[in-house]
């Protein structure tokens, strides 16, 4: 145990004097030395070392009181207390003072199970503040996540544009957006239309018609298998960039992302490049007039399936 | 300290309310507690990261708020604003300049700081809990680099921020509702921008200082690790206190800091592209410098494809994360010294050098886009 | 003690310990504009932070080598300032090593002394250590490129060649550069080996020289040191205040700021008189005016009295109009 403030010191001749202070090494957080005061002849330092046993209220030194006086004595300015230092730990290691220094304990706080009931119903109550707010909140921040989609017809241009088969033309066509509250905007979007050859459509088609569903898997349109006119999205299915209709010198004419050099062929098909999925088809109709009508749609990109976005 | 006047001089109006404050408060001992914590083995140079953190900190915080004074995060007029900023306010190219750069410092004081802890093995019993939050914080200035590159709003910040939300999309099961939620919507537009200017002047900020603020109430609670060598008998002889010695060196990296960003500021004030559009164009996207390394890994033909991307950008990275979380948990071998913990050495230097390699690789690969 | 960690013992420390003043004096300069850094301002950096050796060396390699690490008279400026900066670190480093490390009295102007042998060594060596180290870096590239043109490795992607490559060379001249340091230090150690050898020994215990060293950091008149520090934050400050570009160095294509033209020389004599002319003949000008309006209205009455057939002769007012006055300022 830690020797005691107050507690009596004994030389193995006769009795010294008392413990005044209690000296500890910040690093090992022990005691190292003890402050004696000599019954009225000053104090001295005495390291633990020369420390035989140490009891409730007695400490038993293994010297002689001669050379208890012939050690260092205490300075106080060579020390500072405990109040004055930042020291971290340090007080879960002392037990040196004697006995203890208590205060009242309230009379109504002694009944466990009450502080119990009245903490939990503490977080009961919180809940009737908290727990109101979590739902509202989640649909606030979730408001602009899954905006409808807008399924309208846009006139893009007119099919005498087109003079050659299995070819990429570029139609140009501004759309007005309007964004939450933002004042409604044009931008510039483009399509491009292939009229394709039997051979192509077949490719692109594979026998089938192309249904457009909506969220709730209504159909919303279906392109026909015979119908020469493809209108892709404009935007190349890795990672949105704006596509060209060039010629390659080694594949011949397709479509290139200047990009990340994703290569299609005039059937959308993936040719070259980290493209994960052929390029996307829009809904088209074509008027008796010749006037090309799509489909605004866009697709998330960079993933192997199809996912409408816009 | 004594501040005993001595008998029969009149106390200074000073003093006096030094005096009154003291009554009431324990200022003195509060002062006392609070500076004198001892740093065994002496003040370092090299403990000032973690100060100079929190420097950097205020800095931004202060140029953040100056630069809110004009910025406006709206579609319409946020690149506007910003070139507002830059060219006709006085000083405003300076400000945004500085910080612009003081957000590069942070990051290379936290990777300073970070590799001094670790290599200190200030992570160890019993400072396991100062090293969580400690990543938790990491985590958050890397968010503040993220949502803060958006808001000029020019083709640089705007596809940095395109490509880098498109990648947590890859994230299995939550990654939709995640980029969902960032975007404020299916694209990028006027949510995004508002979602992310929230973010990082109101939410990161209050998250920063509650974790700064446990992350030192931990700190004083285990006290300074102090050297990993050394006899007792040194140690004690180069003791001192926090106040004023470490504070004095804190303040002069923080002076040093302050030059070199100033310097950056100089050498290579903000210049923004034009403004963002839906359509890349020629312009090749590219995040911030800090995370070109990850960027250059979804480059490699091994992480390509959905679930390459995601291995690549979000797998690998997370994967570290959880290493660094579990470090002061597999790792309970008290020794502190680093020439005597060979893996641990090893670990690091493996790790910063392919962070530099990629980071240049990155760089070296934007004259091979074609 | 060896000489490589004699060298970098004082040269680290020294190092760090002057570049708080240095980069103060950079970033005044910066701001001045008389110092500009492209790319290789981290090599700026690290010439700078090393100008105890550097300091002689830095014209060597930017002169004979052909290679410069910025433009701007503020460099030459800035090292020669550097030049009393680091003969007091030096000398306030050099102590402390003495004192703690060596336990032995540090000599008189011992921040002279070792700036000096520092000096002298970066001269000769610093030039050195360019030359070498640019030469294996570059037969390091070519070396790793060619490996990589290798029939073998042909086929690698263009992200995984790139960093392979940087791997391979960046290793070699990583190394390359430890080792040609390692020995820089070592030179540096032997130069100041015979300072260290003929100082005498000190006496004090190891607490005794802890004390010592730190309380050397004190200055006797604490007042005056720090009122001419602050005296000198208030300059830098000032300075700065008056060097900072109020509007940005690059600026942005849309918002350039007009050029502003020099306005012309004042002369007012000459424009009073330009105006009296010009009021004159105004004045003559109205008055013919009148009277050739007068004369119109006479004919007129005349004309109606004559009879309806007379053509009315249109009065072309423009024809007796002044010429438009010539704009005052020109």
């Amino acid at each position: 145990m830690q020797p005691q403030l107050k507690s009596k010191v004994r030389c193995l001749d006769r009795e010294v004097g008392e413990v005044s202070r209690v000296i500890m090494d910040p690093l090992s957080h022990e005691v190292s030395h003890l402050v004696v005061s000599m019954n009225g002849a000053g104090e001295r330092q005495v390291p633990m070392g020369a420390v035989q046993v140490v009891t409730d209220d007695l400490v038993q030194l293994r010297t002689s009181s001669s050379e208890v006086m012939g050690m260092q004595p205490f300075n106080r300015e060579d020390y500072v207390t405990l109040h004055e230092v930042e020291i971290p730990g340090l007080e879960k290691h002392i037990h040196v003072t004697p006995g203890e220094v208590l205060v009242p304990f309230p009379e109504l706080e002694r009944n466990v199970k009450r502080r119990a009931f009245f903490a939990n119903l503490t977080y009961v109550t919180g809940l009737f503040i908290g727990l109101p707010l979590v739902y509202p909140v989640m649909k606030f921040l979730m408001k602009p996540m899954y905006a409808p989609l807008d399924n309208g017809w846009l006139k893009v241009g007119n099919i005498g544009k087109i003079k050659t088969e299995d070819a990429g033309i570029q139609f140009q066509y501004k759309r007005k957006i309007k964004e939450v509250y933002m004042p409604e905007a044009e931008i510039e979007k483009n399509v491009w239309l292939v009229k394709a050859t039997p051979a192509v459509l077949e490719k692109v088609y594979q026998g089938k018609n192309m249904e457009f569903l909506d969220s709730s898997g209504r159909a919303i349109w279906t392109n026909k298998k015979d119908m020469p006119y493809l209108a892709f999205s404009g935007k190349c299915p890795h990672l949105g960039c704006a596509y060209k209709w060039r010629k390659h010198k080694v594949l011949g004419q397709v479509f290139l992302c200047p990009c990340h050099l994703s290569i299609y062929d005039a059937s959308g098909r993936v040719l070259d490049g980290p493209a994960p999925r052929p390029l996307d088809l829009l809904p088209i109709q074509v008027t008796a007039g010749g006037e090309v009508q799509i489909i605004d749609m866009e697709f998330k990109a960079g993933t192997k399936s199809q996912t409408r976005i816009v | 300290m004594s501040d005993i006047p001595t008998a029969g001089e009149q106390p200074t109006v000073a003093e006096k309310i030094f005096t009154f404050v003291d009554e009431r408060v324990g200022l003195k001992l509060l002062a006392a507690k609070m500076l004198n914590e001892s740093v065994p083995g002496g003040s370092r140079w090299a403990y000032v990261f973690g100060s100079i953190l929190l420097f950097i900190f205020i800095m931004q915080a202060i140029t953040g708020v100056l630069l809110m004074f004009y910025y406006v995060p709206t579609a319409d007029h946020a690149y506007a604003s910003t070139q507002y900023i830059l060219h006709d306010v006085d000083y405003g190219w300076f400000l945004l300049s500085y910080h612009f750069w003081g957000s590069t410092a942070m990051v290379v004081c936290v990777f300073a700081h970070m590799s001094q802890v670790f290599l200190w093995g200030a992570y160890k019993k019993p400072r396991e809990l100062i090293w969580l939050v400690g990543l938790a914080l990491f985590a958050l200035v890397m968010g503040f680099g993220f949502t803060g590159y958006l808001l000029p709003w020019d083709q640089r910040a705007y596809w940095a921020t395109t490509v880098g939300v498109e990648i947590m999309d890859k994230m299995p099961v939550l990654g939709d509702f995640l980029a969902r939620f960032l975007k404020g919507g299916p694209t990028p537009g006027q949510m995004t921008l508002s979602r992310f200017f929230v973010i990082h002047v109101m939410v990161l900020p209050a998250a920063l200082i509650a974790l700064a603020g446990l992350h030192l109430f931990l700190f004083r609670c285990a006290g300074p690790a102090g050297p990993f060598r050394g006899a007792p008998a040194e140690l004690k002889a180069k003791t001192d206190y926090f106040f004023p010695r470490q504070i004095w060196k804190d303040v002069v990296g923080m002076a040093v800091v302050f030059a070199c960003i100033s310097a950056m500021a100089f050498w290579e004030p903000v210049v923004l592209l034009e403004e963002a559009t839906p359509d890349p164009g020629d312009y090749h996207p590219e995040p911030e410098w800090y995370f070109l390394f990850i960027f250059q890994h979804l480059r490699l033909k091994m992480f390509s494809g959905e679930l390459g991307q995601f291995l690549g950008s979000m797998g690998l990275p997370g994967l570290l994360g959880v290493m660094l979380v579990l470090l002061p948990f597999f790792d309970r071998n008290p020794e502190r010294n680093i020439f005597k913990r060979p893996f641990a050495l090893i670990g690091w230097v493996m790790l910063t050098a392919s962070i530099l390699l990629f980071t240049v690789s990155a760089i070296i690969n934007r004259d091979f886009l074609d | 003690m060896s000489p490589t960690k004699l060298g970098f013992g004082i040269l680290w420390p020294a190092f760090w310990t002057g570049l708080p003043f240095k980069l103060a004096l950079a970033v005044l300069f910066m701001a001045f504009g008389i110092m500009h850094f492209e790319n290789r301002i981290a090599l700026a950096f690290v010439m700078l932070l090393a100008s105890p050796v550097t300091v002689f060396a830095v014209p060597t390699v930017t002169l004979a080598v052909g290679s410069n690490i910025g433009e701007g008279s503020g460099i030459a400026l800035l090292f020669l300032l550097a030049i009393p900066i680091d003969i007091w670190s030096l000398g306030i480093v050099g102590r402390t090593f003495f004192l703690e490390r060596l336990q032995r009295e540090p000599p008189g102007g011992l921040g002279l002394t070792l700036w000096w042998k520092c000096a002298l060594v970066g001269a000769i060596y610093v030039p050195i250590l360019w030359v070498a180290q640019g030469v294996i870096t570059e037969a390091a590239i070519s070396g790793a490129y060619s490996i990589l043109e290798a029939d073998v490795l042909r086929g690698i992607p263009v992200a995984e060649g790139i960093s392979i490559k940087l791997t391979l060379w960046s290793t070699v001249a990583t190394v390359a550069l430890l080792v040609l340091l390692v020995i820089g230090f070592s030179l540096v150690g032997r130069m100041i080996r015979r300072t260290v050898q003929t100082a005498g020994h000190a006496p004090e215990n190891y607490q005794g020289l802890i004390v010592r060293w730190d309380l050397m950091r004190v200055p006797l008149d604490q007042g005056w040191m720090l009122t001419a520090l602050s005296g000198a934050a208030v300059v830098l400050s000032v300075l700065f205040w008056f060097s900072l570009p109020v509007f940005t160095p690059h600026p942005h294509d849309c918002c350039t700021k007009p050029e502003v033209m020099a306005e012309p020389p004042f002369k007012p004599i000459e424009i009073l008189n330009k105006n009296e002319k010009m009021i004159a003949r105004l004045a003559a000008q109205v008055e013919l005016l009148v009277e050739q309006r007068a004369k119109s209205e006479l004919e007129k009455e005349q004309s109606k009295g004559k009879g309806k057939e007379g053509t009315e002769t249109v009065e072309a007012p423009n024809a007796t109009k002044p010429a438009a006055p010539t704009a005052v300022n020109q």
